[in-house]
């Protein structure tokens, strides 16, 4: 559907979300993470991969209320977890200092049925190791309603 | 072991979501958001009457089942659309296809249903063999 009557939205695409404190995954953490998701630790020294999202998320230079700042979008409206996706290039190890680089892609304005006005957020992250390394990279949508402008 | 396309990837069930898992996950995320701590602010949004699942957890469900599916596969990429929230006391099952094999590594199709057929994650996965 057309958004073209409605104000555009921040322009946020470029803004950096470089992270600037290392984040290691220690086996305790990965030990009641696999719990909690009804597993076994698998073991080797490698953590869960879906430490993807949580090191890059939490490690990264904003938090989502902050980045939603950014954005406009006060936090407490409701955003949304669009979808996820990951590449990696390495094994995520436990108990190794990691570093988050990342910037916002972009902020798009649509209508939509089911939400009336949103933006949607595209921002991506990349997790790096001691050497620089990059172990993974992950691109993340999340969904804003609006719906101040439906 | 050999895989074909088409071929169905193994199960992962989840009995029934824990409402206190989801505190462990507010601490592994780092995140508070009550949607996934306290009923009253998901009654008072609206939401529905039980916490909902943080979207990262049932991401873990689906590798979970990518896990047990393909012994000794590694995931190279993979991609999850949040179709549907999931809730506590939910009964979940992962499961997926095998839509493309290369030498050294497969395609799938990916899902994460709830209490029978509400799908909740619909994705892909790209394993190394």
């Amino acid at each position: 559907m057309s958004a073209t009557d409605l104000p555009p939205p921040p322009d946020v695409a470029g803004v950096c979300l470089d992270g600037t404190e290392t984040y290691v995954i220690t086996a305790a953490e990965n030990a009641a993470l696999c719990a909690s998701t009804c597993v076994a630790p698998a073991g080797d020294g490698t953590a869960h991969p879906v430490y993807y999202y949580i090191a890059t998320q939490v490690a990264m230079g904003k938090t989502i209320a902050g980045v939603c700042d950014v954005c406009a979008f006060n936090v407490e409206d409701g955003p949304m977890m669009g979808s996820s996706g990951a590449e990696f290039f390495g094994p995520l190890l436990l108990d190794t200092p990691y570093r988050v680089r990342g910037t916002i892609l972009g902020l798009v304005r649509k209508r939509s049925r089911k939400l009336g006005v949103m933006d949607v957020l595209t921002y991506r992250l990349s997790l790096h190791d001691e050497s620089d390394a990059a172990v993974l990279q992950t691109e993340n949508v999340w969904v804003l309603p609006r719906g101040e402008l439906a | 072991m050999s895989y074909v396309v088409g071929q169905a990837l193994k199960g992962f069930s989840i009995e029934s979501v824990s409402a206190e898992a989801m505190q462990d996950w507010a601490v592994f995320l780092r995140d508070p958001n009550p949607i996934h701590l306290d009923v009253a602010v998901v009654k008072a949004k609206g939401l529905g009457d039980k916490v909902i699942n943080q979207g990262p957890a049932n991401v873990a469900y689906v590798i979970n089942m990518l896990h047990g599916a393909i012994p000794g596969g590694r995931i190279g990429k993979m991609e999850s659309r949040f179709v549907d929230n999931v809730y506590a006391g939910d009964h979940l099952l992962a499961g997926g296809a095998i839509t493309a094999v290369a030498p050294g590594r497969l395609t799938c199709e990916t899902w994460l249903r709830a209490n029978g057929d509400r799908l909740v994650i619909s994705g892909t996965a790209e394993i190394h063999l």
